[in-house]
């Protein structure tokens, strides 16, 4: 490429960060917090309400215990094992209700929004992988545990997941953190929490307690909704809400206290969360005290019941409203940032109409000044505006101010008016303001997203401007990279393909492969056809396909890795298969070792040294330990990760396994690596300076790629590790040079670099078909629900945000940083061994000829092979059509989140894409195809 | 790839195929599509409802209409040079000779024989196709295999009754190296249109058809017809260039 054009190229990748940056705040805009504690104001209208003092609080102690993936079923059906909590609903001390938990329903922002009553944004995904990050924290923000640590003497307790101890750190006067660190840990969390209970009933020093029980959702990740620890769980919960309220019944010091039983999201068919089903959307909310019977004696109090729609059980609110609900129910103000609304039912605690009154103008007016700010041009004073419209279309912002206007008129008007008029008025107002706020409509930065798109095709244009050159010769295989290019782009418009894009891949793959076979035919008919490797390509494609069934519509149908074949007693075979993919990689880093011992050893005189029988043996004793420290790492996280993998293994093995040392082991792996890493290196390098002339054949580049892939296999689940060896294998009928007696012995033109006849465009692009499958093939999809987080703390005592976030990265890139490496070794023709011409293999007739031919063939291709891995040119265009598919996904994306921004799955599909969108650009583009892979490509020229 | 290859060309020296030169196979030919797709449409309510007595059941008439487009449209393997006559510029049209003749013995026995290899070779092995295609394994087995078939009988059958069962010729067939013509068209029209219907099964309309392998059917019919006649009109003597 010329210089103009590598700049170009240069250019268009630096633009891609920078369309993502602006895209992104422009998406998810920073919605500036109101700083401090809010504190009860003047509300005007105190002559004509006749207040003098704030309502009575009716509660002074809270029992806040969330049941993680808490779903409404679990609580209110039939089904469900929380017999005592129905019992409460029937004898009208329990009010229940379905939350609604808004999309990312993850942990963290459900515990922002039942604290704070805002609804946080979808940022927060992100910082909930971040969450040491102390702007993430919610120390200064205004929460109810803010306002309860406020009061005089406050105290909290807390005991359960450390998400909240992260959250509000230094809040509590006792806590215990407990982490989700292995999701098979079904007892252990949970027993944590309870063994404080009892002592803490005792104490009465506390204003809030919180508890926070993590099994369910433990069990669910494993088993799903369906398992069958799940109702004993549930039952185990329904035995501690009993033992709290009993105490509360019968304790002197407990008899104000309010007990809130809730989950912070549910969970879909498959038990994972995070996307925005209705499964997923639905906790259950359940309000307990003796003392509510006052007002559920004329309600409904029917339990079980059958659910109105998908898990709507009894009266669906916004899990936002919990804040302010607690705050009037409690006695503080409404925390500032809230958009909650306080629940109807409890307003008859009241009896005195204008209570009631003051109680819902606090939440207006503390909703009002969100309004205010979100609204700076329409008016929102307690004055009457004389000229405003309030007929025909009116935009939120103005059915807003109306609304205000609204109450202002009915709190002025004569003393009289019924009360129930002014409440419906400010529940009209609050109400709207609720989900005009909550939408998505007022939140984007339209302009920002349109300058995002227009830079992401900035990049697409240079990209395209820098291949200038190569778009004029044509042929099928960039024929067929553009239409993948081009019917990718259309699909992202398609909410379904976007949770389906597996299919796609797939689909595309399976063309290109027959493709290959096709292209093949034409020239040479392979004799048995059904073991061309083209069709054996497919045919392990197809096996590869099948091994993780993912996306949204099939969700927990049969696969590979979680049938019969490995779970249970079967265990054996996957660890057979382990086992030997374990093998293949040490085998291979042995031969890797004993050609450095063999330069190290040997006469560096004599140049090129080739290891013996005795280096070899050498070799494999001295990598030995780390495949076995890989191995047994594996295992012993297995064993605790996933236990129903390794049940079919030995008693004492296990037992064994569970003693040892996950962290250090990690750390050794990683360290061995890093080791073998440098010293083979050192070797090469050796090796490299020696050398008289020419270029090395890229050993140093397999070199390092197999450590990679030890490296990956560390961070992946035992059971996709055998798709390491299927990869292998495919890599292997992708890099096999076809055999002397099948070579066809025409002239050719056509660069030809690989088995095949592979042109380096072909590589590319089968690079990015099965970058982009395997993704997807080791289980992953579009959906924030299937970010596998196992495997990010291998080797990481404490959190650091940069470790973890790239082990999180390379966990669930594996699949894609095993074929970016492997398109460049294929590309560099990295490590090839030196041919050798059998002449019994030639046709001996005019043999001679022939084989004159096959020499000039070989010595050109070994030339262009040579040519191709000494210059950056091959690399470079490589990229360049890699950063053009990038460039063009992102611009579809970005248009697709743009137009689409109004759809109902903007929240659900949209959204996450733009996620990925941005971790396949920037981690896996800049990190792995371009920075890994310029790593690569240098070494491979050594 | 293959285009600039010298020796390729020598390869491919095959003709199109034309039509049988009288008045009733140019104009069953436009017609045979229809009948088919008129059948296909037709039977597509129970195909939803039932596949696979539906697509047991098409089969037959399906059989019988392509053997019927063969005999009536196509000429035999073998009887190319008796029936496809190079006509000059500006000559009489004449009616093709030795029709009767060569009639009923030089039709029945390909018509027939395409037939059972459409049946015993060629629906294993695009069940295979299809199984490593993606269709599903352990579940669909029969709705698999009967679309197997109707893509058999759809694309190979014409195929088998022009061409035989020359090696030689066949390994040309699959490297697409074969001037296209009407039955080529068909072939890879069925081909590209069974490829292209897996597209609708993914999205989330919720509808009865889109459910294995109706869509993959229906594609291929539709392939078929459009295949056929783009390859009989406008394509007709292109070759497929993978450069
Ligand atoms: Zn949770
Ligand atoms: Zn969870």
């Amino acid at each position: 490429m010329a210089r103009l054009q590598v700049s170009l190229l240069a250019l268009a990748n630096l633009l891609i960060p920078v369309a993502i940056l602006v895209f992104a705040t422009g998406f998810f805009p920073y919605k500036p917090f109101m700083p401090g504690l809010a504190t009860y104001e003047d509300l005007g209208w105190e002559g004509k309400m006749a207040w003098t003092k704030e309502p009575d609080p009716k509660f002074d102690k809270l029992v806040f215990m969330v049941v993680d993936a808490l779903r409404s079923d679990f609580v209110f059906s039939k089904e469900s094992g929380m017999a005592f909590v129905q019992s409460l609903i029937r004898s009208g001390s329990a009010i229940p209700f379905t939350a609604h938990a808004t999309s990312p329903t993850i942990t963290m922002p459900r515990v922002k929004a039942i604290t704070t009553g805002s609804i946080p944004s979808f940022l927060d995904v992100i910082l909930n992988f971040a969450e040491s990050d102390t702007t993430s924290t919610l120390a200064t923000q205004d929460t109810w545990l803010a306002q309860l640590k406020a009061r005089e003497g406050g105290k909290l307790v807390m005991y359960g997941d450390d998400t909240w101890l992260k959250l509000f750190p230094g809040f509590f006067e006792r806590a215990d953190g407990t982490s989700s660190f292995f999701v098979s840990d079904f007892t252990e969390v949970d027993n944590n929490v309870t063994r404080h209970v009892p002592d803490e009933l005792l104490n009465s020093d506390w204003d809030a307690m919180i508890m926070h029980y993590l099994g369910l959702d433990h069990i669910g990740h494993k088993t799903g909704p369906k398992g069958p620890n799940m109702v004993p769980k549930q039952k185990e919960m329904d035995g501690i809400v009993r033992q709290i309220y009993e105490a509360i019944e019968n304790e002197e010091h407990l008899l104000n206290t309010l007990f809130v039983l809730c989950g912070d999201h549910g969970m879909n068919d498959g038990g994972n969360h995070g996307g925005s089903t209705p499964g997923e959307t639905s906790p259950a909310l359940v309000f307990m005290s003796p003392k509510i019977k006052k007002i559920t004696e004329a309600m409904e109090r029917k339990s079980p019941i059958e659910p109105k729609a998908n898990f709507e059980y009894y009266r669906i609110i916004e899990q936002s409203d919990i804040a302010p609900t607690l705050a009037g129910l409690m006695g503080y103000p409404v925390p500032k940032n809230n958009l909650g609304v306080f629940i109807e039912e409890f307003l008859d605690l009241w009896d005195d109409a204008a209570d009631r009154v003051r109680l819902l103008l606090h939440n207006a007016r503390q909703i009002k000044k969100i309004v205010e700010a979100t609204f700076p041009n329409l008016s929102f004073s307690d004055e009457f505006v004389e000229d405003m419209h309030c007929e025909g279309s009116l935009n939120s912002g103005q059915e807003l101010a109306c609304k205000w206007q609204d109450i202002v008129r009915a709190m002025s008007s004569v003393a009289s008016l019924h009360p129930q008029i002014r409440v419906e008025y400010i529940y009209n107002f609050c109400r709207t303001a609720q989900n005009v706020m909550s939408s998505t409509a007022s939140n984007y930065n339209v302009s920002r997203l349109v300058l995002g798109t227009s830079l992401a095709f900035l990049s697409f244009a240079f990209t395209l401007a820098s291949l200038y050159r190569r778009l004029r010769d044509v042929s099928a295989s960039g024929i067929f990279y553009t239409l993948t290019l081009v019917l990718y782009c259309i699909l992202m418009f398609a909410s379904s393909y976007v949770e389906e894009e597996h299919n796609f891949w797939y689909w595309a793959t399976s063309l290109w492969f027959f493709y290959l076979f096709i292209s093949d035919s034409r020239e040479q008919w392979f004799k048995n056809f059904i073991f061309h490797p083209a069709i054996m390509l497919l045919f392990l494609h197809r096996i590869a396909r099948r091994w993780n069934q993912t996306g949204q519509k099939y969700a927990g149908a049969d696969d590979i890795a979680h049938s019969i074949i490995f779970l249970g007693r079967n265990s054996i075979v996957l660890w057979s298969l382990v086992g030997a993919t374990y093998m293949d990689i040490v085998l291979r880093l042995a031969q890797h070792v004993a050609r450095s011992l063999a330069t190290f050893i040997s006469d560096q005189s004599v140049g090129e040294a080739e290891s013996t029988e005795g280096h070899r043996f050498m070799a494999t004793i001295a990598i030995l330990p780390l495949g076995i420290t890989a191995f047994v790492f594996k295992m012993a996280f297995t064993a605790r990760d996933a236990p129903e993998l390794v049940l079919g293994l030995n008693e004492e093995l296990l037992a064994w396994l569970d003693s040892t040392a996950l962290v250090e082991m990690a750390r050794m792996v990683f360290g061995g690596i890093a080791l073998t890493a440098s010293w083979i290196a050192s070797a090469e390098w050796k090796r490299a300076v020696n050398k008289k002339k020419g270029r090395g054949n890229g050993d140093f580049a397999i070199a390092l790629f197999d450590l990679a892939i030890l490296f990956l296999m560390t961070q992946t689940k035992a059971q996709n590790i055998p798709l390491y060896l299927l990869f292998r294998v495919q890599l292997f009928f992708l890099s096999k040079s076809r055999s002397l007696s099948t070579i066809s012995i025409r002239d050719s033109n056509v660069q030809l670099v690989g088995y095949l006849n592979l042109t380096p465009l072909a590589i590319t692009l089968t690079t990015l078909l099965l970058t982009q499958s395997a993704f997807f093939i080791l289980g992953n999809s579009n959906a924030i629900s299937s970010i596998d987080l196992s495997n990010s703390y291998n080797g990481v005592s404490g959190f650091n945000i940069t470790v973890v976030g790239t082990l999180v990265f390379l966990s669930n890139w594996a699949g894609p940083v095993y074929w970016s490496l492997a398109g460049i070794t294929l590309l560099g023709s990295h490590g090839k061994t030196q041919r050798y011409i059998d002449e019994g293999e030639l046709d001996n007739r005019d043999w001679i000829k022939k084989e004159r031919e096959h020499l000039d063939r070989l010595v050109r291709q070994e030339k262009r092979e040579g040519e191709m891995r000494s210059g950056w040119a091959g690399w470079e265009e490589h990229v360049a059509l890699l950063t053009l598919f990038v460039g063009a996904s992102l611009v579809s994306v970005m248009t697709a989140c743009t137009v689409l921004r109004q759809h109902l799955f903007v929240w659900s599909v949209f959204s996450p894409k733009f996620l990925y969108g941005m971790a396949w650009s920037v981690a896996w583009h800049f990190g792995i195809t371009v920075g890994l892979g310029a790593l690569w490509w240098w070494v491979g020229g050594w | 790839m293959a285009a600039a290859n010298p020796a390729e060309k020598s390869k491919s020296q095959a003709t199109p195929i034309d039509l049988l030169n009288y008045d009733t196979a140019k104009l069953y030919t436009h017609v045979h599509p229809i009948l088919l797709l008129s059948l296909y449409f037709y039977s597509f309510r129970s195909i939803v409802a039932d596949p696979i007595s539906t697509l047991s059941r098409t089969l037959l008439p399906l059989g019988v209409l392509q053997i019927a487009y063969v005999a009536i449209c196509l000429p035999p393997t073998g009887s190319k040079d008796v029936v496809v006559e190079k006509r000059k510029p500006g000559e009489k049209k004449k009616a093709a000779p030795g029709k009767l003749e060569s009639g009923i013995n030089g039709k029945i026995i390909p018509a027939f024989l395409s037939l059972i290899l459409s049946t015993l070779a060629a629906t294993p092995l695009l069940f295979g196709i299809l199984i490593l295609f993606g269709a599903p394994i352990t579940t669909h087995i029969f709705e698999t295999g009967l679309c197997g078939a109707h893509i058999a009988f759809l694309s190979t059958i014409p195929l088998v009754y022009v061409h035989g069962v020359d090696g030689e010729k066949w390994k040309e067939i699959v490297g697409l190296l074969l001037p296209i013509d009407e039955v080529y068209g068909c072939m890879i029209g069925t081909m590209f249109g069974a490829w292209m219907g897996a597209v609708p099964i993914p999205l989330d309309w919720d509808r009865e058809w889109q459910k294995w392998p109706i869509t993959i059917v229906t594609g291929a019919y539709i392939g078929f017809a459009v295949g056929k006649l783009l390859g009989g009109t406008l394509l007709k003597g292109k070759r497929i260039k993978f450069e």
